[in-house]
């Protein structure tokens, strides 16, 4: 779906923000791009939706090369979520969604209230202007906007940004059920739990470099020292012991009462970021 | 591509709704037409006083425009007003006598006056201008300077009140994915913008020259409000998006009013001389508007090809700068 090979951008003389980034995503997958601000990852999603025009490097969407791929064809196969709600305010969520949704083929078009219902929209506000909204129903009729096209490519900048940890867990849902209707997702996020949730391959970008790029589970496994936390109680006092996986293979080798609790000490995505790029999410 | 268009059409006509701006053309429109036929029409100059001092009775001519007095210094002191034009007809050869406006064109209107008395030559020539009595000359010329004022000031703080909206909203960058082009973005607020202006203009020339005389000039007439426009139009586009905010936009317009339109104003319709002006765009504008008010058009192939080219460019310009915008960070 998506082939990136050698890709540069500079914004001025001095000013390169990628330096040959190569990755490929594959139709209906969920692909991760995380990074810290500054880092590139936005210039690079600017460069796949033909925002920004100007790269090296060769860049391919739908087996297509991009220099030629910017028709009204290719927007019509594409959905963006941007990383704020960008709304028509004395719109309300019902004519935002029929006014976007008018550039696209009528037959590619998916019904605006069920989407806005599958969503958890609240129906009292359809036709209340989008000012008068909170942030995560904004976020909710952006999200709709995204998918209300049918995109087969859909561009996800912080889908879950602005909303309470319900509308995080729906959001999650319907990127996963795109993905199951063979929709490819590009997701940008600072989220790790997202992109751990979610993506079947996460890249790190970090100076407009690609520093790591594998499944959450394999930079995870890769960079763990294997050991488990054990968490029992003996003879009535509570006690925890560190012990590395193959001793585990006979069973547990100590006496104990009761177990309490029993944990891997895997790192986290944030902490393999951290490590390999020596700095944070933020 | 066209339903697109159209689309965008419909919705840029909903955001003028509800920015007022048809409000706003309607009240200008009432107000311009109120003082053109209550107040200006109405107004007239004094004419010049002449003064004549002649012992000898060496003019035969009289008139009532003259006003005999009996010594040179009262010809001084009648004249101190730098209003009044005086002549001493003590001396072998007469002097006219008059202290400067400080305006050359003014001044020299005053000495073709008094000539023009002395002689016995007023009949039939300050009162009439063309075909025009002077009721439809003052007609013409204000309809021309509010027209101006209208599509160069009034017009573009319009469409830049609404383009900041959109601006302020983020929705242009969605423009940026959306499978309709980018220059149908722009054409749709231009076409608009056109229509609006010369519907104004149309119904401006009508409503203040009458019909008989509204349909002589209209054509030319909207010719030139239609080139106004369209240039007006890409500069408040220009600078909508180019400007962070409307404060910022706001002493822009400020200056564009006071270094720009003003001159071209005092240049165009009182004596100030300036040799510069004919390097102001704006000057030219203005008098091909006049011109085509006063169906005396003067503007010839090198105008309209300056006027398309500097459309094309503007065009080209505020695309540029529309894709800037649409790349933009949050």
């Amino acid at each position: 779906m998506i082939d990136v090979k050698d890709l540069t951008f500079s914004y001025g003389k001095d000013k390169q923000a990628l330096h040959g980034l190569n990755f490929s995503v594959g139709d209906g997958e969920i692909f991760g791009f995380l990074g810290p601000n500054g880092s590139g990852k936005s210039t690079t999603q600017k460069i796949l939706t033909g925002i920004l025009k100007g790269h090296g490097g060769t860049v391919s969407l739908f087996g297509q090369d991009i220099k030629n791929a910017h028709t009204q064809e290719f927007f019509q196969k594409i959905g963006v979520l941007f990383e704020f709600p960008y709304l028509y305010a004395n719109l309300s969520a019902l004519d935002n969604l029929h006014y976007f949704a008018s550039f696209y083929p009528k037959e590619q078009l998916r019904d605006a209230e069920e989407l806005l219902d599958e969503l958890e929209f609240k129906r009292d506000f359809l036709k209340k202007p989008v000012s008068s909204y909170s942030k995560g129903m904004r976020q909710r009729v952006s999200m709709a906007r995204a998918l209300i096209s049918n995109p087969k490519l859909l561009f996800l900048d912080e889908p879950t940004s602005g909303l309470d940890p319900a509308g995080a867990v729906l959001f999650r849902k319907i990127i996963e059920k795109e993905r199951q209707k063979g929709t490819t997702v590009f997701l940008t996020t600072h989220n790790m739990l997202d992109a751990d949730l979610l993506c079947d391959r996460v890249a790190f970008i970090s100076n407009g470099n690609i520093v790591a790029l594998d499944t959450p589970r394999n930079l995870k496994e890769q960079n763990s020292n294997h050991s488990i936390v054990i968490d029992y109680l003996y003879q009535g006092k509570r006690e925890e012991q560190t012990m590395e996986a193959p001793e585990l293979k006979a069973g547990i080798p100590f006496v104990y009462d009761e177990l309490i609790s029993v944990h891997s000490q895997e790192p986290t995505l944030e902490d393999m970021f951290i490590q390999y790029t020596g700095r944070g999410l933020t | 591509m066209w339903r697109g268009f159209s689309h965008l059409l419909k919705k840029d006509f909903k955001l003028m709704l509800s920015s007022k701006f048809f409000l706003l053309a309607l009240i200008s429109l009432v107000l311009y037409s109120c003082y053109i036929n209550f107040v200006y029409v109405n107004l007239d100059q004094e004419m010049y006083p002449v003064y004549l001092y002649d012992p000898q009775d060496k003019l035969s001519v009289t008139s009532e425009y003259i006003t005999k007095i009996d010594s040179r210094e009262a010809v001084e002191t009648a004249c101190a007003d730098q209003y009044s034009v005086g002549f001493d007809f003590s001396a072998d050869k007469p002097e006219l006598y008059m202290l400067s406006s400080g305006l050359e064109t003014t001044d020299h209107y005053r000495m073709v006056w008094g000539e023009a008395v002395i002689n016995g030559n007023v009949d039939g020539q300050a009162g009439v201008i063309g075909t025009n009595n002077k009721e439809m000359k003052n007609r013409r010329e204000i309809t021309a300077e509010f027209l101006f004022f209208e599509l160069s000031a009034v017009g573009f703080l319009g469409l830049a009140s609404m383009l900041f909206k959109e601006k302020q909203m983020g929705v242009i960058r969605v423009h940026g994915i959306l499978p309709v082009r980018r220059s149908m973005f722009i054409l749709s607020k231009l076409l608009l913008l056109l229509v609006s202006d010369l519907m104004f203009t149309s119904l401006l020339t009508v409503i203040n020259l009458g019909v008989p005389y509204a349909i002589d000039v209209l054509p030319e007439v909207l010719l030139q409000a239609g080139i106004l426009s369209l240039i007006m139009t890409l500069v408040g586009f220009f600078c909508a998006i180019r400007l962070p905010d409307f404060k910022q936009f706001s002493l822009f317009y400020l200056v564009l009013a006071v270094f720009v339109t003003t001159p071209v104003f005092l240049a165009g319709q009182t004596g100030i001389a300036w040799d510069w002006i004919v390097y102001h765009p704006m000057y030219h504008l203005f008098e091909a508007m006049k011109a085509a008010y006063f169906s005396t058009p003067m503007v010839e192939a090198p105008y309209y090809l300056i006027c398309f080219g500097a459309i094309i460019l503007l065009f080209l310009l505020v695309y540029q700068t529309l894709n800037c915008e649409m790349a933009k960070e949050g």
